[in-house]
Protein backbone atom coordinates (compact mmCIF):
# COMPACT_ATOMS: atom_id res chain seq x y z
CA UNK A 1 0.00 0.00 0.00
CA UNK A 2 1.44 3.67 -1.11
CA UNK A 3 0.12 6.58 0.92
CA UNK A 4 1.45 9.89 -0.10
CA UNK A 5 3.36 10.78 3.41
CA UNK A 6 5.94 8.08 1.69
CA UNK A 7 6.38 10.58 -1.32
CA UNK A 8 9.13 12.77 -1.43
CA UNK A 9 9.54 15.70 -3.72
CA UNK A 10 12.72 16.57 -5.50
CA UNK A 11 12.65 20.47 -6.98
CA UNK A 12 15.49 21.91 -9.08
CA UNK A 13 15.05 25.66 -10.54
CA UNK A 14 16.44 27.27 -13.80
CA UNK A 15 16.04 31.14 -13.05
CA UNK A 16 16.36 33.49 -15.64
CA UNK A 17 17.01 37.11 -13.94
CA UNK A 18 17.78 40.38 -16.22
CA UNK A 19 20.73 42.15 -14.91
CA UNK A 20 20.86 45.47 -14.31
CA UNK A 21 22.61 47.26 -17.05
CA UNK A 22 22.11 49.82 -19.43
CA UNK A 23 23.12 48.46 -22.58
CA UNK A 24 21.88 44.42 -23.67
CA UNK A 25 24.84 42.42 -23.10
CA UNK A 26 26.11 42.01 -26.73
CA UNK A 27 24.84 45.21 -28.54
CA UNK A 28 24.60 48.68 -27.62
CA UNK A 29 21.24 49.04 -27.80
CA UNK A 30 19.44 50.37 -24.60
CA UNK A 31 16.78 48.32 -22.73
CA UNK A 32 14.13 48.53 -20.24
CA UNK A 33 10.34 48.27 -19.92
CA UNK A 34 7.42 49.80 -20.87
CA UNK A 35 8.92 51.23 -24.56
CA UNK A 36 7.28 51.24 -27.70
CA UNK A 37 7.71 47.55 -29.56
CA UNK A 38 10.87 47.51 -31.53
CA UNK A 39 12.23 50.87 -30.23
CA UNK A 40 14.77 49.56 -28.48
CA UNK A 41 16.48 47.29 -31.60
CA UNK A 42 20.37 47.59 -33.43
CA UNK A 43 21.44 45.60 -35.61
CA UNK A 44 23.31 43.50 -33.77
CA UNK A 45 20.00 42.49 -31.57
CA UNK A 46 18.57 41.59 -35.33
CA UNK A 47 21.78 39.96 -36.12
CA UNK A 48 22.24 41.62 -39.56
CA UNK A 49 24.81 40.56 -42.00
CA UNK A 50 28.59 42.21 -41.00
CA UNK A 51 27.36 42.77 -37.15
CA UNK A 52 29.83 41.66 -34.38
CA UNK A 53 28.41 40.53 -30.83
CA UNK A 54 30.69 42.48 -28.30
CA UNK A 55 29.74 41.14 -24.75
CA UNK A 56 29.00 44.08 -22.63
CA UNK A 57 31.57 44.22 -19.61
CA UNK A 58 28.57 45.02 -16.72
CA UNK A 59 26.59 42.25 -17.81
CA UNK A 60 30.21 39.81 -17.41
CA UNK A 61 30.68 41.90 -13.25
CA UNK A 62 27.06 41.94 -12.34
CA UNK A 63 27.14 37.75 -13.15
CA UNK A 64 30.58 37.40 -11.42
CA UNK A 65 29.36 39.78 -8.35
CA UNK A 66 26.39 37.10 -8.34
CA UNK A 67 28.93 34.40 -7.96
CA UNK A 68 30.77 36.07 -5.26
CA UNK A 69 27.62 36.64 -3.52
CA UNK A 70 26.83 33.14 -3.31
CA UNK A 71 30.32 31.71 -2.60
CA UNK A 72 30.69 30.33 -6.19
CA UNK A 73 34.01 29.83 -8.29
CA UNK A 74 34.33 32.62 -11.46
CA UNK A 75 37.06 30.45 -13.44
CA UNK A 76 39.84 32.15 -15.21
CA UNK A 77 37.57 31.72 -18.63
CA UNK A 78 34.44 31.55 -19.79
CA UNK A 79 32.78 31.41 -23.39
CA UNK A 80 29.77 31.38 -25.36
CA UNK A 81 27.99 28.99 -27.38
CA UNK A 82 25.52 28.94 -30.34
CA UNK A 83 21.90 27.47 -29.28
CA UNK A 84 19.68 26.89 -32.64
CA UNK A 85 16.62 26.56 -32.74
CA UNK A 86 13.81 28.30 -35.18
CA UNK A 87 11.20 30.09 -33.81
CA UNK A 88 10.36 33.89 -34.14
CA UNK A 89 11.30 35.24 -30.79
CA UNK A 90 14.90 34.83 -32.12
CA UNK A 91 16.04 37.03 -34.77
CA UNK A 92 19.11 35.20 -35.40
CA UNK A 93 18.32 31.49 -35.12
CA UNK A 94 20.12 30.70 -32.36
CA UNK A 95 20.50 32.01 -29.03
CA UNK A 96 23.66 33.15 -27.77
CA UNK A 97 24.50 31.53 -24.02
CA UNK A 98 26.93 29.59 -22.19
CA UNK A 99 27.08 25.74 -22.40
CA UNK A 100 30.44 24.75 -21.22
CA UNK A 101 31.98 27.73 -19.96
CA UNK A 102 30.03 29.37 -17.54
CA UNK A 103 31.23 32.78 -15.41
CA UNK A 104 30.06 31.01 -12.53
CA UNK A 105 30.53 27.65 -11.19
CA UNK A 106 28.78 26.51 -7.27
CA UNK A 107 28.00 28.33 -4.75
CA UNK A 108 25.00 28.11 -2.67
CA UNK A 109 22.28 30.13 -1.62
CA UNK A 110 21.19 29.69 2.30
CA UNK A 111 17.58 29.93 2.93
CA UNK A 112 14.46 30.27 5.85
CA UNK A 113 11.93 28.78 5.63
CA UNK A 114 8.55 29.79 7.64
CA UNK A 115 8.51 29.06 11.60
CA UNK A 116 5.83 27.70 13.25
CA UNK A 117 4.68 31.21 14.36
CA UNK A 118 5.16 34.78 12.64
CA UNK A 119 7.43 35.79 15.60
CA UNK A 120 9.87 32.42 15.88
CA UNK A 121 12.32 32.08 12.97
CA UNK A 122 11.91 28.96 10.97
CA UNK A 123 14.72 26.33 10.32
CA UNK A 124 17.78 27.57 7.73
CA UNK A 125 19.27 25.60 4.75
CA UNK A 126 21.66 25.65 2.00
CA UNK A 127 20.51 25.31 -1.62
CA UNK A 128 23.60 24.63 -4.04
CA UNK A 129 23.98 26.32 -7.34
CA UNK A 130 25.14 24.00 -10.00
CA UNK A 131 26.26 26.88 -12.23
CA UNK A 132 24.95 30.41 -13.45
CA UNK A 133 25.62 31.38 -17.17
CA UNK A 134 25.16 34.98 -19.31
CA UNK A 135 23.24 34.66 -22.29
CA UNK A 136 20.65 37.18 -24.21
CA UNK A 137 17.05 36.93 -23.41
CA UNK A 138 15.03 36.58 -26.39
CA UNK A 139 11.80 38.60 -28.05
CA UNK A 140 8.28 39.19 -26.82
CA UNK A 141 5.62 37.01 -28.71
CA UNK A 142 1.59 37.79 -28.51
CA UNK A 143 -0.61 36.05 -30.20
CA UNK A 144 -3.86 37.92 -32.08
CA UNK A 145 -5.77 35.92 -34.23
CA UNK A 146 -4.58 33.80 -36.33
CA UNK A 147 -0.94 35.48 -36.67
CA UNK A 148 1.53 36.28 -33.65
CA UNK A 149 3.14 39.35 -33.18
CA UNK A 150 7.17 40.26 -32.42
CA UNK A 151 8.54 42.82 -30.80
CA UNK A 152 12.43 42.68 -30.54
CA UNK A 153 12.82 45.28 -27.79
CA UNK A 154 13.49 42.35 -24.74
CA UNK A 155 16.00 40.45 -27.64
CA UNK A 156 19.54 40.73 -26.22
CA UNK A 157 18.62 41.90 -22.95
CA UNK A 158 21.61 40.69 -20.10
CA UNK A 159 19.98 37.25 -18.97
CA UNK A 160 22.18 35.62 -15.77
CA UNK A 161 20.55 31.83 -15.87
CA UNK A 162 21.05 30.36 -12.17
CA UNK A 163 20.95 26.60 -12.43
CA UNK A 164 20.28 24.79 -8.77
CA UNK A 165 21.22 21.30 -7.44
CA UNK A 166 17.97 19.22 -6.52
CA UNK A 167 18.11 20.21 -3.43
CA UNK A 168 14.71 21.63 -2.46
CA UNK A 169 11.87 19.15 -1.05
CA UNK A 170 8.93 21.25 -0.72
CA UNK A 171 6.66 23.85 -2.94
CA UNK A 172 8.18 26.00 0.60
CA UNK A 173 11.30 25.47 0.05
CA UNK A 174 10.89 26.70 -3.54
CA UNK A 175 9.63 29.81 -2.26
CA UNK A 176 11.69 30.29 0.20
CA UNK A 177 14.19 29.95 -1.75
CA UNK A 178 13.47 32.40 -4.66
CA UNK A 179 12.56 34.82 -1.47
CA UNK A 180 16.31 34.87 -0.81
CA UNK A 181 17.81 34.85 -4.34
CA UNK A 182 15.59 37.95 -4.79
CA UNK A 183 17.12 39.74 -1.70
CA UNK A 184 20.63 38.66 -2.31
CA UNK A 185 20.26 40.16 -6.18
CA UNK A 186 18.51 43.38 -5.31
CA UNK A 187 20.76 43.63 -2.30
CA UNK A 188 23.85 43.39 -4.08
CA UNK A 189 22.49 45.51 -6.96
CA UNK A 190 22.89 42.87 -9.56
CA UNK A 191 19.61 42.83 -10.64
CA UNK A 192 16.27 44.87 -9.79
CA UNK A 193 14.09 41.13 -10.06
CA UNK A 194 10.98 42.86 -10.79
CA UNK A 195 8.88 40.09 -11.45
CA UNK A 196 5.66 42.71 -12.64
CA UNK A 197 7.89 43.67 -15.35
CA UNK A 198 9.34 40.15 -16.09
CA UNK A 199 12.90 40.61 -14.63
CA UNK A 200 12.96 37.41 -13.36
CA UNK A 201 11.53 34.11 -14.84
CA UNK A 202 11.95 30.69 -13.81
CA UNK A 203 11.90 27.37 -14.61
CA UNK A 204 10.62 24.45 -12.18
CA UNK A 205 11.76 20.85 -12.70
CA UNK A 206 10.05 18.23 -10.52
CA UNK A 207 9.67 14.50 -9.63
CA UNK A 208 8.79 12.43 -6.51
CA UNK A 209 10.48 9.03 -5.54
CA UNK A 210 10.55 7.16 -2.29
CA UNK A 211 13.10 8.55 0.19
CA UNK A 212 16.52 7.32 -0.06
CA UNK A 213 15.56 6.04 -3.74
CA UNK A 214 16.83 7.03 -6.87
CA UNK A 215 15.40 10.55 -9.02
CA UNK A 216 12.16 9.90 -10.32
CA UNK A 217 11.50 11.10 -13.98
CA UNK A 218 11.22 15.08 -13.79
CA UNK A 219 8.92 17.29 -15.57
CA UNK A 220 9.53 20.85 -16.55
CA UNK A 221 7.15 23.36 -16.45
CA UNK A 222 8.50 26.60 -17.95
CA UNK A 223 8.53 30.37 -17.62
CA UNK A 224 6.40 30.75 -14.55
CA UNK A 225 6.76 34.47 -13.76
CA UNK A 226 5.98 34.92 -9.88
CA UNK A 227 6.94 33.02 -6.74
CA UNK A 228 3.50 31.64 -6.36
CA UNK A 229 3.55 30.43 -9.27
CA UNK A 230 6.32 28.34 -9.01
CA UNK A 231 5.17 27.39 -5.35
CA UNK A 232 1.33 26.19 -7.02
CA UNK A 233 3.35 24.47 -10.21
CA UNK A 234 5.38 22.53 -7.24
CA UNK A 235 2.30 21.47 -5.33
CA UNK A 236 -0.02 20.73 -8.24
CA UNK A 237 3.03 18.72 -10.01
CA UNK A 238 3.72 16.51 -6.94
CA UNK A 239 0.08 15.92 -6.12
CA UNK A 240 -0.14 15.16 -10.00
CA UNK A 241 2.71 12.81 -10.16
CA UNK A 242 1.60 10.77 -7.14
CA UNK A 243 -1.89 10.66 -8.52
CA UNK A 244 -0.20 9.26 -11.64
CA UNK A 245 2.47 6.59 -9.83
CA UNK A 246 -0.35 5.26 -7.24
CA UNK A 247 -2.54 4.60 -10.69
CA UNK A 248 0.18 2.65 -11.69
CA UNK A 249 1.85 4.71 -14.44
CA UNK A 250 4.21 6.28 -15.48
CA UNK A 251 5.56 9.84 -15.61
CA UNK A 252 6.12 11.35 -18.67
CA UNK A 253 9.70 13.11 -19.07
CA UNK A 254 7.91 16.37 -20.71
CA UNK A 255 7.67 20.27 -20.94
CA UNK A 256 4.68 21.96 -19.26
CA UNK A 257 3.05 25.20 -18.90
CA UNK A 258 0.68 26.63 -16.12
CA UNK A 259 -2.11 28.42 -16.58
CA UNK A 260 -1.87 31.29 -13.13
CA UNK A 261 -5.56 32.11 -14.11
CA UNK A 262 -6.89 28.62 -13.64
CA UNK A 263 -4.53 27.37 -11.17
CA UNK A 264 -3.25 23.93 -13.62
CA UNK A 265 -0.04 22.90 -15.34
CA UNK A 266 -0.34 21.61 -19.11
CA UNK A 267 1.77 20.12 -21.58
CA UNK A 268 3.11 22.11 -24.05
CA UNK A 269 2.86 21.06 -27.69
CA UNK A 270 6.50 19.99 -28.23
CA UNK A 271 8.22 22.53 -30.41
CA UNK A 272 9.16 19.83 -32.96
CA UNK A 273 12.54 19.25 -31.52
CA UNK A 274 13.41 21.93 -29.93
CA UNK A 275 15.87 20.32 -27.82
CA UNK A 276 18.19 19.19 -30.55
CA UNK A 277 19.64 22.96 -30.60
CA UNK A 278 22.96 21.77 -32.03
CA UNK A 279 25.14 23.77 -29.82
CA UNK A 280 28.87 25.00 -31.18
CA UNK A 281 31.01 27.65 -29.80
CA UNK A 282 30.25 31.46 -31.17
CA UNK A 283 32.58 32.52 -33.65
CA UNK A 284 32.37 35.71 -33.05
CA UNK A 285 32.52 36.18 -29.80
CA UNK A 286 36.48 34.91 -28.46
CA UNK A 287 36.66 33.28 -25.24
CA UNK A 288 36.97 36.04 -22.58
CA UNK A 289 39.71 35.43 -19.65
CA UNK A 290 38.77 37.21 -16.83
CA UNK A 291 41.36 38.66 -14.34
CA UNK A 292 41.69 37.52 -10.41
CA UNK A 293 42.14 41.52 -10.13
CA UNK A 294 38.11 42.19 -11.12
CA UNK A 295 37.19 39.47 -9.53
CA UNK A 296 38.57 40.94 -6.24
CA UNK A 297 37.34 44.21 -6.86
CA UNK A 298 34.16 43.23 -6.91
CA UNK A 299 34.46 40.95 -4.00
CA UNK A 300 35.01 44.62 -2.36
CA UNK A 301 31.31 44.96 -3.65
CA UNK A 302 29.65 41.99 -1.85
CA UNK A 303 27.30 42.85 0.98
CA UNK A 304 27.04 41.53 4.08
CA UNK A 305 24.40 38.26 3.85
CA UNK A 306 21.05 38.61 4.67
CA UNK A 307 21.03 36.23 7.16
CA UNK A 308 24.22 36.99 8.98
CA UNK A 309 23.21 40.07 9.34
CA UNK A 310 20.08 38.51 10.83
CA UNK A 311 22.33 36.34 12.94
CA UNK A 312 24.25 39.74 13.97
CA UNK A 313 21.13 41.14 14.73
CA UNK A 314 19.67 39.23 17.11
CA UNK A 315 23.02 37.73 18.65
CA UNK A 316 24.78 40.68 19.25
CA UNK A 317 22.36 44.01 19.12
CA UNK A 318 19.81 41.50 21.26
CA UNK A 319 16.63 42.23 18.90
CA UNK A 320 13.97 39.51 18.54
CA UNK A 321 12.97 37.74 14.99
CA UNK A 322 10.38 39.50 14.00
CA UNK A 323 12.44 43.09 13.96
CA UNK A 324 15.49 41.29 12.26
CA UNK A 325 13.97 40.09 10.13
CA UNK A 326 12.24 42.58 8.79
CA UNK A 327 15.42 45.08 9.12
CA UNK A 328 17.45 42.81 6.96
CA UNK A 329 14.79 41.96 3.94
CA UNK A 330 15.72 45.57 2.87
CA UNK A 331 19.76 46.68 2.85
CA UNK A 332 18.66 50.19 2.55
CA UNK A 333 16.41 50.12 5.75
CA UNK A 334 19.25 48.18 7.78
CA UNK A 335 22.02 50.36 6.54
CA UNK A 336 19.57 52.99 8.07
CA UNK A 337 19.05 51.25 11.08
CA UNK A 338 22.57 50.41 11.62
CA UNK A 339 23.38 54.62 11.26
CA UNK A 340 20.59 55.06 14.57
CA UNK A 341 22.27 52.71 16.14
CA UNK A 342 25.92 54.01 15.71
CA UNK A 343 24.53 57.62 16.68
CA UNK A 344 22.99 55.89 19.94
CA UNK A 345 24.29 52.34 20.79
CA UNK A 346 22.53 52.10 24.06
CA UNK A 347 19.25 50.87 22.61
CA UNK A 348 19.22 48.70 19.30
CA UNK A 349 16.17 47.36 20.39
CA UNK A 350 14.42 50.74 21.08
CA UNK A 351 15.59 51.98 17.84
CA UNK A 352 14.68 48.89 15.80
CA UNK A 353 11.07 49.07 17.55
CA UNK A 354 10.24 52.42 15.70
CA UNK A 355 12.26 51.61 12.04
CA UNK A 356 10.19 48.28 11.29
CA UNK A 357 6.69 49.54 12.55
CA UNK A 358 6.40 53.28 12.68
CA UNK A 359 8.83 54.02 10.13
CA UNK A 360 7.93 51.32 7.48
CA UNK A 361 4.22 52.17 7.83
CA UNK A 362 4.80 55.98 7.46
CA UNK A 363 6.96 55.66 4.39
CA UNK A 364 4.61 52.70 2.74
CA UNK A 365 2.04 54.92 3.24
CA UNK A 366 3.63 57.88 2.09
CA UNK A 367 4.97 56.26 -1.20
CA UNK A 368 1.57 54.72 -1.86
CA UNK A 369 3.20 51.29 -1.17
CA UNK A 370 0.66 48.80 -0.69
CA UNK A 371 1.26 47.50 2.92
CA UNK A 372 0.05 43.83 2.33
CA UNK A 373 2.58 42.59 -0.61
CA UNK A 374 3.28 39.24 -1.29
CA UNK A 375 5.83 38.85 -4.02
CA UNK A 376 8.35 41.27 -3.04
CA UNK A 377 10.78 40.10 -0.74
CA UNK A 378 12.74 43.45 0.17
CA UNK A 379 9.96 46.22 1.64
CA UNK A 380 8.93 47.96 -1.09
CA UNK A 381 10.26 51.28 0.40
CA UNK A 382 13.17 53.80 -0.05
CA UNK A 383 14.77 55.68 2.25
CA UNK A 384 15.68 58.53 -0.13
CA UNK A 385 13.16 60.76 0.78
CA UNK A 386 12.56 59.54 4.37
CA UNK A 387 12.16 63.02 6.50
CA UNK A 388 13.64 61.70 9.24
CA UNK A 389 17.58 60.96 9.73
CA UNK A 390 19.01 58.25 11.80
CA UNK A 391 20.76 60.72 14.13
CA UNK A 392 17.06 61.90 14.57
CA UNK A 393 15.59 59.03 15.26
CA UNK A 394 18.37 57.93 17.54
CA UNK A 395 18.07 61.45 19.31
CA UNK A 396 14.08 60.74 20.05
CA UNK A 397 15.01 57.10 21.30
CA UNK A 398 17.38 59.16 23.80
CA UNK A 399 14.98 61.87 24.76
CA UNK A 400 12.52 58.26 26.03
CA UNK A 401 15.67 56.37 27.53
CA UNK A 402 16.34 59.08 29.88
CA UNK A 403 13.13 59.72 30.66
CA UNK A 404 12.44 63.15 29.35
CA UNK A 405 9.08 61.66 27.68
CA UNK A 406 7.57 58.71 28.02
CA UNK A 407 6.75 55.61 25.40
CA UNK A 408 3.61 57.08 24.18
CA UNK A 409 4.89 60.18 23.95
CA UNK A 410 7.75 59.05 21.32
CA UNK A 411 4.90 57.93 19.01
CA UNK A 412 3.47 61.47 19.50
CA UNK A 413 6.74 63.07 18.82
CA UNK A 414 7.61 60.75 15.67
CA UNK A 415 4.38 61.19 13.79
CA UNK A 416 5.54 64.51 14.20
CA UNK A 417 8.85 63.92 13.04
CA UNK A 418 7.46 62.19 10.03
CA UNK A 419 5.94 65.26 9.25
CA UNK A 420 7.95 68.03 9.44
CA UNK A 421 11.90 66.59 9.39
CA UNK A 422 12.32 68.84 12.98
CA UNK A 423 14.68 66.81 15.70
CA UNK A 424 12.60 65.45 18.74
CA UNK A 425 14.10 67.62 21.17
CA UNK A 426 12.34 70.71 19.25
CA UNK A 427 9.28 68.93 19.03
CA UNK A 428 8.95 68.16 22.86
CA UNK A 429 9.90 71.49 23.65
CA UNK A 430 7.56 72.99 21.33
CA UNK A 431 4.83 70.94 22.32
CA UNK A 432 5.57 71.44 25.73
CA UNK A 433 5.91 67.49 26.19
CA UNK A 434 9.18 67.39 28.86
CA UNK A 435 8.38 65.05 31.81
CA UNK A 436 9.24 66.59 35.16
CA UNK A 437 11.61 64.63 36.52
CA UNK A 438 12.39 67.18 38.82
CA UNK A 439 13.06 64.23 41.93
CA UNK A 440 13.05 67.76 44.64
CA UNK A 441 9.47 69.04 43.39
CA UNK A 442 7.97 65.78 43.00
CA UNK A 443 9.32 64.49 46.01
CA UNK A 444 6.83 68.16 47.53
CA UNK A 445 4.00 67.21 45.59
CA UNK A 446 3.95 63.33 46.79
CA UNK A 447 3.59 64.11 50.42
CA UNK A 448 0.96 66.45 49.49
CA UNK A 449 -1.04 63.78 47.83
CA UNK A 450 -0.47 61.19 50.68
CA UNK A 451 -1.39 63.81 53.57
CA UNK A 452 -4.99 64.62 51.90
CA UNK A 453 -7.40 62.29 53.55
CA UNK A 454 -9.18 61.69 50.55
CA UNK A 455 -6.56 58.97 50.28
CA UNK A 456 -6.10 57.45 53.14
CA UNK A 457 -7.92 54.51 52.19
CA UNK A 458 -6.04 53.41 49.66
CA UNK A 459 -2.73 53.95 51.79
CA UNK A 460 -4.16 51.76 54.04
CA UNK A 461 -5.10 49.05 51.50
CA UNK A 462 -1.45 49.53 50.26
CA UNK A 463 0.23 49.09 53.57
CA UNK A 464 -1.88 45.69 53.84
CA UNK A 465 -0.45 44.24 50.91
CA UNK A 466 -2.59 45.43 48.01
CA UNK A 467 -0.07 46.20 45.92
CA UNK A 468 -2.09 47.56 43.08
CA UNK A 469 -3.87 50.05 45.86
CA UNK A 470 -0.92 52.66 44.93
CA UNK A 471 -2.11 53.11 41.57
CA UNK A 472 -4.99 55.27 43.08
CA UNK A 473 -2.43 57.41 44.64
CA UNK A 474 -0.60 58.01 40.91
CA UNK A 475 -3.72 60.30 39.45
CA UNK A 476 -3.82 62.94 41.49
CA UNK A 477 0.01 63.65 41.38
CA UNK A 478 -0.18 63.37 37.81
CA UNK A 479 -3.35 65.71 37.50
CA UNK A 480 -0.98 68.20 39.95
CA UNK A 481 1.84 68.06 37.23
CA UNK A 482 -0.34 68.31 34.19
CA UNK A 483 0.95 65.14 33.22
CA UNK A 484 4.43 65.95 32.90
CA UNK A 485 5.43 63.81 35.61
CA UNK A 486 7.90 61.07 35.11
CA UNK A 487 5.72 57.49 36.03
CA UNK A 488 8.75 55.28 36.49
CA UNK A 489 9.98 58.22 39.30
CA UNK A 490 6.22 58.42 41.10
CA UNK A 491 6.00 55.20 41.34
CA UNK A 492 9.74 54.71 43.13
CA UNK A 493 9.26 58.42 45.01
CA UNK A 494 5.57 56.89 46.12
CA UNK A 495 6.82 53.05 47.42
CA UNK A 496 9.56 55.16 49.11
CA UNK A 497 7.18 57.34 50.96
CA UNK A 498 4.81 54.64 52.05
CA UNK A 499 7.85 52.52 53.35
CA UNK B 1 30.09 9.35 -48.47
CA UNK B 2 29.89 9.95 -44.76
CA UNK B 3 26.41 10.35 -44.28
CA UNK B 4 26.47 12.19 -40.95
CA UNK B 5 22.68 13.50 -41.04
CA UNK B 6 19.31 12.84 -41.68
CA UNK B 7 18.10 15.60 -44.31
CA UNK B 8 14.84 15.36 -43.37
CA UNK B 9 15.49 15.92 -39.60
CA UNK B 10 17.59 19.04 -40.82
CA UNK B 11 14.60 20.37 -43.29
CA UNK B 12 12.07 19.90 -40.33
CA UNK B 13 14.71 21.70 -37.98
CA UNK B 14 15.01 24.57 -40.19
CA UNK B 15 11.38 24.72 -40.63
CA UNK B 16 11.87 23.87 -44.55
CA UNK B 17 10.24 21.84 -46.58
CA UNK B 18 12.06 20.33 -49.86
CA UNK B 19 11.11 18.55 -52.97
CA UNK B 20 12.59 15.05 -53.26
CA UNK B 21 14.82 17.30 -56.15
CA UNK B 22 15.84 19.65 -53.36
CA UNK B 23 16.81 16.76 -51.06
CA UNK B 24 19.24 15.09 -53.13
CA UNK B 25 20.72 18.41 -53.92
CA UNK B 26 21.06 19.09 -50.59
CA UNK B 27 22.69 15.92 -49.07
CA UNK B 28 24.89 16.40 -51.65
CA UNK B 29 26.01 19.84 -50.84
CA UNK B 30 26.26 19.11 -47.31
CA UNK B 31 28.01 15.73 -48.08
CA UNK B 32 30.36 17.91 -49.94
CA UNK B 33 30.61 20.58 -46.70
CA UNK B 34 31.24 17.71 -44.04
CA UNK B 35 34.04 15.82 -46.34
CA UNK B 36 35.94 19.73 -45.99
CA UNK B 37 35.32 19.66 -42.46
CA UNK B 38 36.78 15.97 -42.21
CA UNK B 39 39.76 17.31 -44.06
CA UNK B 40 40.24 20.33 -41.56
CA UNK B 41 39.65 18.06 -38.47
CA UNK B 42 42.73 15.92 -39.74
CA UNK B 43 44.72 18.44 -39.84
CA UNK B 44 47.76 18.22 -37.07
CA UNK B 45 47.15 21.49 -34.99
CA UNK B 46 49.04 22.80 -31.93
CA UNK B 47 47.34 22.06 -29.05
CA UNK B 48 47.53 25.78 -27.73
CA UNK B 49 44.91 26.64 -30.69
CA UNK B 50 42.50 28.25 -28.26
CA UNK B 51 44.56 30.74 -26.67
CA UNK B 52 44.48 32.72 -30.15
CA UNK B 53 40.65 33.08 -29.28
CA UNK B 54 41.14 34.23 -25.89
CA UNK B 55 40.69 37.93 -25.25
CA UNK B 56 41.00 39.77 -22.16
CA UNK B 57 37.98 42.22 -20.70
CA UNK B 58 39.76 45.40 -22.53
CA UNK B 59 38.08 43.87 -25.54
CA UNK B 60 34.86 44.20 -23.63
CA UNK B 61 32.21 46.96 -24.22
CA UNK B 62 31.62 49.69 -21.46
CA UNK B 63 27.77 49.89 -20.87
CA UNK B 64 26.69 52.84 -22.60
CA UNK B 65 23.40 53.14 -24.68
CA UNK B 66 23.74 53.74 -28.40
CA UNK B 67 21.47 54.35 -30.87
CA UNK B 68 18.56 52.41 -32.25
CA UNK B 69 17.22 51.52 -35.48
CA UNK B 70 13.91 52.36 -34.54
CA UNK B 71 11.07 50.71 -35.37
CA UNK B 72 10.30 51.68 -38.72
CA UNK B 73 13.54 50.78 -40.03
CA UNK B 74 12.94 47.42 -38.28
CA UNK B 75 9.36 46.26 -39.46
CA UNK B 76 10.39 47.44 -43.48
CA UNK B 77 12.43 44.57 -43.10
CA UNK B 78 9.74 42.33 -42.57
CA UNK B 79 7.80 40.14 -44.79
CA UNK B 80 5.05 41.47 -42.56
CA UNK B 81 4.24 44.26 -39.87
CA UNK B 82 1.02 45.68 -38.09
CA UNK B 83 1.64 48.13 -35.24
CA UNK B 84 5.40 48.45 -35.17
CA UNK B 85 5.34 44.64 -34.53
CA UNK B 86 6.75 42.13 -37.31
CA UNK B 87 3.61 39.71 -38.11
CA UNK B 88 4.10 35.39 -38.55
CA UNK B 89 2.15 32.84 -38.61
CA UNK B 90 0.45 32.14 -34.99
CA UNK B 91 3.30 30.27 -33.28
CA UNK B 92 1.40 28.84 -29.65
CA UNK B 93 3.07 27.45 -26.67
CA UNK B 94 0.01 28.53 -24.70
CA UNK B 95 -2.83 25.75 -23.31
CA UNK B 96 -3.82 23.80 -26.44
Amino acid sequence: MSSSAEWEVVIGLEVHVQLHTRAKVFASSSWGFGQEPNEQVDPVVLGLPGTLPVVNREAVEKSILFGLVVGAEIPARCAWDRKNYFYPDNPKNYQLTQKDFPVVIGGSVEIELPGPSRNVMGEHKRVRIHHAHLEEDVGKLSHAGSGSLVDYNRAGVPLLEIVTEPDLRSSAEAEAFLRSLVAMLTQAGVADCDMEKGQLRCDCNVSIRHPGAPLGTRTETKNLNSISSVRDTVIYETARQIRELEAGRAITQETRGWNAELGRGYVLRDKEDAHDYRYFPDPDIPTLELSRATVERLAKQVPENLYDRQRRYMDTLGLPFTAASVLVANRELAEWFEAAVAAHPANPQGLANLVANDLLRDLAAASGAPTGFEEAAPAPVSLASCPIKPAQLAGLVKLTDDGVISKQQAKEVFAEMFKSGQDAAAIVDAKGLRQNSDTGELEKIVQEVIADPAVAKSIAEYRAGNEKAINALKGPIMKRTQGKANPGLIDQLLRKALG
Amino acid sequence: MAEGFDIDHLAKLARLSLTAEEKALYSSQLNSILGHFQALAQADLPATIDDARVVRESALRSDVPGPSLGAAAVTRIAPAARDGQISVPRVVDDEA
